[in-house]
C-alpha cells in the first residue's frame, strides 16, 4: 500500500513532489514564516492528489487531461504566489471551486441526455449574456466585458465560450434537419460582433478560430470555408484603418520599441523579462517579473520565462501541445457525434487561447489580452476552463451511440 | 480512416505546428535577440544590478584613474569623473535617468561584470555569492596627451586624434564643443537643444567634407590604375561641362606630375585624374579605405560617405576627386586612412580599450593589434608617403615641419554649406618609421588647413613622440 503511495509510476505523485519542493522554496524565499501559505500550500497539494485519485476511480475515460491540468495549475499557482501571496491564496481557493465545478459539470453532462437538441437555447443564452454585458457591464482595462452580480464580478464571455462550442456542435449534429446555413453564420458573426463592440479582441479572434476549425472539419459545402475567410478578412482589414485600438495592437506588434514609454510599454517590459531569464531562468524569486504590468494575469508566461527560463516556458507550451493532442485523440475515438464535435471545439478553444496569449506576450503575433488557461490568475477564466475540462472528460468516455447515426469508424481504419 | 478523421488529424497538425513555431521562435529570440534587448535603457533590471555591483574603474595607459565609483550610505554609489570635460565624448556618462553614453554605454556589461547568456557562469556565481565589483578598463589613451590635445584645440569646434599607425592604439581623441560629465544633468535641456551639438562625438561621428585630404585616396586610385595619365598642365582653373573648378587663389601650377600636384594640392590635376578614373574605380579605392563601411570600434561610429549611386555627372566626379561635392569623412576614418599609408598599406583596427581587468586585477581580455583591411599595396603606400613628405618639406604643409624629423602630411581646406571652410591636416612622423598619426579638423574655421591645422598637428606630433617612446 505504502509502496504504491510513493511510487513514481503514479504521475500524480510526481506532481505532489514538485509542489512540495516549490512550497519549500517559497518558504525560503519569503523571510518570515507565513502560516497562510503553509495552509493553502498543503490544501493545494491535497486537492490535487485526492481529485486525481478520485477521478481514476470514477471515470473510465482519459486520465492524462487531468494530470496535464494539474501540472499547469501548479506552475501557475507557484508563480502567482511568488508574485503576490494574496493572489496566490485566492487562486488556491479558486482552484478548489474549479475542481468542484469540474466534477459538477462532469456529472451533469453525463447524466443529462439530449444536449444535442438545444441549438436555439445555446444561441439565445449567449445573446442574453451579451446583452446584459452591454447594459450592465463595467469597464475594466479598456474592455467592457465584466458584470457584477451580488458583489462578485465575472466575465460572461467565459461562459459564452462554452455555449458557443455547444451551439456549433449541435448545429452540425442536426445540420440535415436545420438546413439553414445563413442564419447559422449570422448567429456566429453576431457573437464575434458583440465581442468586437466590447473591445475584447482576443476573445473575438478565439471565437473565429474555433468556428473556422469546426467549419473546416464538418462543413460539407467546402466553398463556405472560403466565403467565410473572405467575408471575415474584409472587416478585419478595415478595422485596422478605422478602429484605433486595433491599429495600436498592430503598430506595437511591428515595432514596440518606438512606443516604449507609451503604448508599447507592456509588451517591451514582457520582452525584457523573457530576455533576462535566459535558457535556465533566474530562479524563482530572483527575477523581477513585478516590472511587467498585469503580470499575474495576461503576462504570467513572461514571468515563468524570466524565473524558470525559456526551458520552463517551453515546458508550458509542451503541456498545451499534449493537451491538444489528447483532445483530438478523444475526438477521434468518440462515436457520439455531438460530443465528438464538442471535444474538438473545447480542444481548439483551450489550444488557440493558449497560442493567442503565448504568441502575444512573446511578440510572435499582435498582443490581445486574454488569459492563459489554468495558469493565469482569475476566477472566471479558471472556472470556465475547469467546466470545459469536465465536459472533455465526459467526451473521453465511451458514450451510447444516439440513434439515426451511422457508425463513423469504418473497418478499413 | 474516413474524411472527418483525416480532417481532425490535419487540424491537429496545424495546432501542433503553431506550438512548435512558438518554441522555435522563443529559442531564436533568446539566442539572437535577447542580449541586445536586455541592455536597453528601459530595462529596469540593469539599474538593479548597478545598485549592488560597484561599477568598475577606467584608467589611462599609465594607470591614471579617469572614472571611478564610490560607495555612499545605503549601499548606493556615485560615479565620479575627475577631469571635467576632458573625456566627455570618450568615456561619456552613466546616469540612471539619462542613460549612458561613450564607453560607459558600450562597455556597460564589462564594467558591471554582467554575463548575459552564460548560464553556467551565472549559476556558479549565484552559488558563490553575489559579485560585488565590476571590471576595470585600461584605455590606450594617455592622460597628458589628451589634456594637451584639448588645450591645443582651445575654443575651436572640431576634433583632434592622435594614434599609433602600427598598432591602432589611440593616444588622444578630443572633440569640441564638449560638456562636463559630472554636471551635465543640470543643463541637460540646453545640451540637447544646443545647435552646436556638444553631445556629438565629432571624432567618430562627425561627418565632414574632406577637401584636399581626400587626394591621398585619389592618388592611391591613380597609382593603382597605371593607365591614368598623372601629368597635367595646370592653368589655375578648369571648365568641366560648364562648371568651373578653381585652384586655391587660382594659382596656375603649370606642368605638374603627381608628386608636385600633391605637394601643391593642385585641384585641377586631381580632378582630371578623377575624370579619367571614372566613378567606379574611385569608389572602389575609397571603399578600401573604409568609406561606406562600418568601422569596428569601441565607440559608436558613423560611416564616411562616397556617393555610390553610380550616376555621377562629370562635374560631380571632378569635385569628388578633390574631396568636395557629396564626399564626407569622419576624422577617425581619416586617421585610419593616414595610418594605412604610414603602415605600408595595412589599416589596423582602432583600439581604445586595451585591456579588461577583473576587480582583483586578473586580466580578462586584451585587445591585441589586429589588421582591419589592406587599403593599398605597400609600394603605393610608400609612393604616397614620399608625396606627403614633399607636402611638408616644400608644399602646402610647411607649417608642420619638425626640426631633425621628417614629417609626412596633407592639408585640406574644405568648402562646405556653412560658408566657412573646414581646416584639415592629417599626417605622421617620423616618415621613415612612423610612431604617430595625427588628424586635426577645425570645423567652419574659415582658414586653410596649412595655416591653422598644420601647426596644431605639428605640436601634437612632437608631444606624442616625446611621451610615447
Amino acid at each position: 500500500m505504502l509502496k504504491k503511495f510513493i511510487s513514481y509510476k503514479a504521475p500524480q505523485n510526481l506532481i505532489v513532489l514538485i509542489n512540495s519542493l516549490a512550497l519549500l522554496l517559497l518558504f525560503s524565499f519569503r523571510e518570515n514564516f507565513d502560516r497562510n501559505m503553509l495552509i493553502s500550500g498543503l490544501l493545494f497539494i491535497c486537492i490535487i492528489y485526492i481529485s486525481n485519485w478520485v477521478l481514476l476511480k470514477w471515470s473510465t475515460g482519459d486520465h492524462y487531461l487531468f494530470l496535464i491540468m494539474s501540472m499547469l495549475i501548479s506552475i501557475g499557482v507557484i508563480m502567482i504566489y511568488r508574485i503576490n501571496p494574496m493572489y496566490g491564496a485566492k487562486q488556491v481557493i479558486w482552484f478548489g471551486i474549479g475542481i468542484i465545478i469540474f466534477f459538477l459539470t462532469y456529472f451533469v453532462t453525463k447524466k443529462v441526455q439530449g444536449w444535442e437538441k438545444w441549438t436555439i437555447a445555446y444561441a439565445s443564452g449567449a445573446l442574453i449574456l451579451f446583452l446584459s454585458t452591454l447594459l450592465f457591464g463595467i469597464k475594466v482595462k479598456g474592455a467592457t466585458n465584466w458584470i457584477r452580480v451580488a458583489g462578485y464580478s465575472f466575465q460572461p464571455a467565459e461562459l459564452i465560450k462554452l455555449l458557443f462550442v455547444f451551439f456549433l456542435a449541435s448545429y452540425y449534429t442536426n445540420e440535415k434537419k436545420l438546413k439553414n446555413p445563413y442564419v447559422f453564420f449570422g448567429i456566429v458573426y453576431a457573437h464575434i460582433g458583440f465581442l468586437f463592440i466590447q473591445r475584447d479582441l482576443g476573445t473575438a479572434m478565439l471565437f473565429f478560430l474555433i468556428f473556422m476549425t469546426i467549419l473546416y472539419i464538418y462543413e460539407e459545402h467546402r466553398k463556405f470555408i472560403l466565403y467565410n475567410l473572405g467575408a471575415a478578412s474584409v472587416p478585419g482589414i478595415m478595422s485596422y484603418f478605422f478602429i484605433n485600438h486595433v491599429r495600436v495592437r498592430v503598430e506595437t506588434w511591428i515595432d514596440p520599441w518606438r512606443f516604449i514609454d507609451s503604448k508599447g510599454y507592456q509588451i517591451t517590459q514582457s520582452l525584457f523579462a523573457i530576455a533576462s531569464g535566459g535558457f535556465f531562468g533566474t530562479g524563482i524569486g530572483l527575477g523581477h517579473p513585478e516590472f511587467i504590468p498585469e503580470v499575474h494575469n495576461d503576462f504570467i508566461f513572461s514571468a515563468i520565462c524570466e524565473e524558470m527560463g525559456i526551458f520552463g516556458g517551453m515546458a508550458v507550451i509542451m503541456l498545451f501541445l499534449i493537451l491538444v493532442y489528447r483532445g483530438f485523440k478523444i475526438a477521434l475515438n468518440q462515436h457520439h457525434r455531438f460530443f465528438r464535435i464538442v471535444a474538438i471545439g473545447i480542444t481548439a478553444m483551450l489550444g488557440f487561447q493558449a497560442f493567442i496569449i503565448l504568441g502575444g506576450v512573446t511578440k510572435l503575433i499582435p498582443l490581445t489580452g486574454i488569459t492563459l488557461p489554468f495558469v493565469s490568475y482569475g476566477g472566471s477564466s479558471l472556472v470556465s476552463s475547469f467546466a470545459a475540462l469536465g465536459i472533455l472528460q465526459v467526451a473521453s468516455e465511451e458514450l451510447e451511440q444516439e440513434e439515426n447515426h451511422e457508425p463513423r469508424i469504418q473497418e478499413d481504419c | 480512416m474516413n474524411q472527418e478523421s483525416k480532417r481532425i488529424v490535419k487540424v491537429l497538425w496545424v495546432m501542433g505546428a503553431l506550438f512548435i513555431i512558438l518554441v522555435v521562435y522563443l529559442s531564436y529570440f533568446e539566442i539572437f535577440r535577447a542580449s541586445k534587448i536586455v541592455t536597453n535603457n528601459y530595462n529596469k533590471r540593469q539599474w538593479l544590478n548597478e545598485e549592488y555591483v560597484l561599477r568598475g574603474q577606467i584608467v589611462d595607459r599609465n594607470g591614471k584613474t579617469l572614472a571611478y565609483s564610490e560607495k555612499i550610505e545605503n549601499n548606493k554609489q556615485v560615479r565620479k569623473y575627475n577631469h571635467g570635460r576632458l573625456y566627455s565624448h570618450v568615456i561619456g556618462y552613466s546616469d540612471k535617468e539619462y542613460g549612458k553614453s561613450g564607453l560607459e554605454s558600450s562597455y556597460n556589461n564589462e564594467l558591471l561584470n554582467i554575463n548575459a547568456l552564460n548560464p553556467i557562469l551565472e549559476i556558479t556565481e549565484k552559488i558563490t555569492g553575489p559579485k560585488e565589483k565590476g571590471n576595470n578598463l585600461i584605455l590606450s589613451l594617455d592622460h597628458e596627451l589628451q589634456k594637451y590635445a584639448q588645450q591645443k584645440l582651445g575654443n575651436n569646434k572640431g576634433a583632434i586624434i592622435a594614434m599609433n599607425p602600427k598598432s591602432g592604439e589611440i593616444y588622444a581623441m578630443v572633440s569640441k564643443p564638449d560638456f562636463n560629465a559630472s554636471t551635465f544633468k543640470e543643463n541637460w535641456e540646453e545640451l540637447v537643444e544646443d545647435k552646436e551639438s556638444p553631445l556629438l562625438n565629432r571624432a567618430t561621428s562627425g561627418v565632414y567634407t574632406p577637401g584636399s585630404v581626400f587626394k591621398i585616396i585619389t592618388a592611391a586610385a591613380a597609382l593603382q590604375n597605371k593607365e591614368i595619365d598623372t601629368e597635367y598642365a595646370c592653368e589655375g582653373s578648369v571648365n568641366i561641362e560648364g562648371y568651373v573648378l578653381r585652384d586655391y587663389q587660382e594659382t596656375a601650377h603649370g606642368e605638374v606630375d603627381l608628386l608636385e600636384a600633391m605637394a601643391k594640392s593642385c585641384n585641377i590635376a586631381f580632378s582630371q585624374m578623377g575624370l579619367q578614373l571614372g566613378e567606379q574605380k574611385l569608389q572602389d579605392t575609397a571603399e578600401k579605405f573604409m568609406f561606406n563601411r562600418i568601422i569596428p570600434f569601441d565607440l559608436k561610429t558613423k560611416s564616411s560617405i562616397f556617393p555610390s549611386k553610380g550616376i555621377m555627372t562629370k562635374p560631380e566626379l571632378g569635385a569628388s576627386a578633390i574631396g568636395q561635392g557629396k564626399v564626407l569623412v569622419t576624422p577617425l576614418n581619416m586617421a585610419l586612412a593616414t595610418s594605412a599609408i604610414a603602415n605600408d598599406g595595412v589599416m589596423m583596427r582602432p583600439i581604445l580599450v586595451k585591456e579588461i581587468l577583473s576587480s582583483e586585477g586578473k586580466t580578462l581580455k586584451v585587445n591585441y593589434p589586429q589588421a582591419l583591411t589592406r587599403a593599398s599595396s605597400s609600394l603605393i603606400a610608400r609612393e604616397i608617403r614620399d608625396m606627403m613628405v614633399e607636402v611638408v618639406t616644400d608644399g602646402t604643409g610647411t607649417n608642420a615641419r619638425i626640426k631633425n624629423i621628417k614629417v609626412a602630411g596633407k592639408t585640406g581646406t574644405a568648402e562646405n554649406d556653412t560658408g566657412k571652410t573646414h581646416a584639415w591636416f592629417t599626417g605622421f612622423a617620423p616618415a621613415e618609421d612612423p610612431k604617430v598619426v595625427v588628424v586635426v579638423v577645425l570645423e567652419s574655421h574659415g582658414t586653410t588647413g596649412g595655416k591653422s591645422a598644420a601647426p596644431l598637428a605639428r605640436d601634437m606630433m612632437i608631444q606624442t613622440m616625446n611621451r610615447v617612446k
